[in-house]
């Protein structure tokens, strides 16, 4: 034993969002979780403030496997001041004051996004004391779990267990697909092909989204790490008849997708 | 970290006649697909906002929080009240100075101008000013009269800042409050709201109408047409309070118990305002499930994810399919409730056989409140009563 280990989680919810860099009125989604938004997730089980280091956690190598995409959800989203009163406006005068806004302003207007009707799993891989230990708070989590979002709780159980394998491509192919049953349906077959990315030295593309800290006071700064694109073909549970609407394993059940290798 | 925490769930299924009470930018309802199918949805913020607003509602004035920049004008004030009122009885010169100082820590500069303003909104509690005066000991007018550099000297060993960072109002201990400069100040918010979204799948209508200008008399024709959107559901609203967060922001046992209840019955009763007037779609939930956990908790709005069809009726299927949800995730996954109370208006053996017998909502209030308060006193939740032992009570 080499003392290493991986910890699956599934991510199921009507919405969940992933932010990443996102700043001021717009706040995106990525298309798939986040390394910040994954070790925000274990943070928080653990019940760590904050301003609480998370160098232990940085370490973790995290594979998301898209077992269901979902699509996009723009929400508008209004502020204003529930006394009736006017928004200060962006501007500041000489002694830093907000400016009133002119014409006088009651409604602010920031656009969330949000990936609705997704299901990923996935995978952090790193000592397996330190993960046996987050599989436990992931279960009896100090503050309320979430998908990225706090208005996006979790549904289903969190943790899918440890698996005491360090090959994090080979975890990834080996949890059941788990996808909800109405898109299961719409799938023939007894195999169906879905995309991940894993944390790789040698991968191919980057992603920036390892935070250095959640401290409100200083805002959180990322920086890249390496990923490397997969596609994992997984059993449907479904019997294949034999006939012509047999679809081979492989991706042709995907169909024509021109932005795979863009990685969206 | 090994911290014991008790979350206290709460899941309502209601149903809202032909409505549009949380709309975008183009005045459609607000809508989400959940296993493939469109919902209503209404944002977790907009219910929030009108829970709060429920919540302050019943909040003695004394207890209320308020947001502000003249944080030191109120504390002047205060200073300025006679002492049976809970002042201090300063001038008003000397109560001012000595407002100013005691901010001084919070980096709440003192300015030229008369009036004194922290450089950004503060969210506290009055109970919290009242602290601040009780922090000086009686000492008041003796500090107003010592020179700038002694008074500075000595308030700087009040304990200002926990003063302000402990005891928290309620409101703010449940929804949160971020001060980006002042970290001490922040506080994480206890509640979690989700989304509602409709158990079943929602087609948004439009409402078309013409309006009468009674002036005239020259043609046929309306005085104005216009189309308005809606759509009417049977919703799943789902929150959850961490009980041993909310303890630890406002250090009070008994407020913590007295806050749960009052949080519960505020999430219950509130309802978002928009389109009020057109639609009258203020309504009471059919159902009102509250689970009290010690391990996760456990988003039930799975129990939907095949939408609802509705043939024996969208509400009584919707709580049925709530009642096997939270049954399969016991027994799947092992995450049953210490305690299950629930109060709903529809007639099943399955619904009893779940969530135990309807209670009257106050009593569901009630036992609540006695099942957190027996949690924060003695670190346990008392056994559930069996419906049998129920029986065998009466």
């Amino acid at each position: 034993m080499s003392g290493q280990a991986v910890l699956v989680l599934r991510l199921a919810a009507p919405l969940q969002s992933w932010g990443g860099p996102s700043r001021y009125n717009r706040r995106d989604t990525q298309p798939q979780p986040t390394k910040s938004g994954i070790l925000g997730l274990l943070a928080a089980a653990e019940g760590r403030p904050r301003e609480a280091s998370l160098t232990d956690l940085l370490g973790l190598r995290l594979g998301v496997r898209v077992d269901q995409p979902g699509t996009l959800l723009r929400d508008y989203h209004t502020v204003s001041d529930h006394r009736g009163l006017a928004l200060p406006a962006a501007k500041v005068d000489a002694k830093g004051a907000q400016k009133k806004t002119g014409p006088a302003k009651y409604t602010g207007v920031t656009q969330r996004y949000y990936l609705q009707d997704a299901v990923f799993t996935a995978a952090v891989a790193g000592p397996a004391a330190l993960l046996q230990h987050l599989e436990h708070a992931v279960r009896h989590p100090a503050f309320p779990l979430s998908l990225g979002r706090r208005s996006c709780p979790p549904t289903g159980p969190v943790s899918l267990g440890l698996h005491p394998d360090t090959d994090l491509p080979k975890v990834l192919e080996d949890v059941p697909w788990q996808a909800s049953a109405p898109h299961r349906a719409r799938f023939r077959g007894a195999q169906v092909t879905v995309e991940a990315t894993v944390e790789d030295p040698a991968g191919d593309l980057t992603a920036t989204d390892v935070p250095d800290t959640y401290d409100l006071k200083t805002g959180t700064l990322f920086s890249q790490r390496t990923v490397r694109h997969l596609w994992i073909s997984l059993p449907t549970g479904q019997q294949t008849t034999g006939q012509a609407a047999d679809i081979p394993a492989g991706r042709t059940d995907l169909g024509h997708d021109p932005f795979a290798l863009l990685g969206w | 970290m090994s911290e014991p925490t008790l979350f206290v769930e709460v899941h309502i299924l209601q149903s809202v006649p032909p409505s549009n009470i949380n709309r975008d930018d183009s005045g459609t309802p607000k809508q989400a697909l959940y296993g493939g199918a469109r919902r209503a949805r209404i944002s977790s913020q907009a219910w929030k906002r009108a829970t709060r607003i429920e919540f302050a509602k019943t909040e003695a004035p004394a207890d209320r929080a308020t947001r502000t920049k003249r944080i030191a004008t109120l504390l002047a004030e205060r200073l300025g009240r006679p002492e049976s009122e809970g002042g201090a009885a300063l001038e008003a010169a000397q109560a001012d100075r000595l407002a100013a100082a005691l901010m001084e820590p919070l980096g709440i500069k003192k300015s030229a101008k008369k009036e004194e303003q922290s450089a950004y909104l503060l969210f506290f509690g009055k109970r919290q000013l009242d602290d601040l005066v009780r922090l000086l000991g009686g000492r008041a007018a003796e500090l107003a009269a010592l020179p700038d550099k002694e008074l500075q000297e000595e308030t700087s060993k009040l304990p200002v800042v926990s003063a302000l960072s402990t005891g928290h109002p309620a409101e703010v201990a449940l929804f949160g409050r971020m001060v980006a400069d002042l970290k001490d100040l922040n506080v994480d918010a206890a509640v979690q709201v989700a989304h509602a979204l409709s158990t079943h799948a929602v087609r948004t209508e439009f409402d078309y109408y013409t309006a009468v200008d009674d002036e005239n008399t020259e043609d046929s024709g309306a005085g104005m047409i216009g189309t308005v959107e809606f759509n009417s559901a049977t919703l799943y609203r789902y929150a959850v309070l961490g009980t041993h967060q909310l303890r630890n922001n406002l250090t009070s046992a008994e407020a913590t118990r007295e806050a749960t209840v009052r949080f519960i019955d505020a999430f219950t009763r509130s309802m978002p305002t928009g389109h009020q007037n057109s639609f009258a779609h203020r309504t009471l939930p059919h159902l009102v499930l509250v689970t009290v956990r010690t391990d996760q908790p456990v988003n039930l709005v799975s129990a939907f994810e095949e939408p609802v069809t509705g043939n024996q009726g969208l509400a009584a299927e919707s709580a049925t399919a709530l009642a096997d949800e939270l049954k399969t995730a016991g027994e799947t996954w092992g995450t049953v409730p210490q305690r299950t109370l629930a109060t709903y208006a529809l007639e099943s053996d399955k619904l009893a056989e779940a969530f135990g017998p309807s209670l009257p909502f106050q009593t569901l209030l009630e036992e609540v409140g006695n099942t957190v308060g027996a949690w924060l006193t003695h670190g346990e939740i008392p056994a559930q009563r069996t419906e049998a032992a129920q029986a065998g009570h009466r």
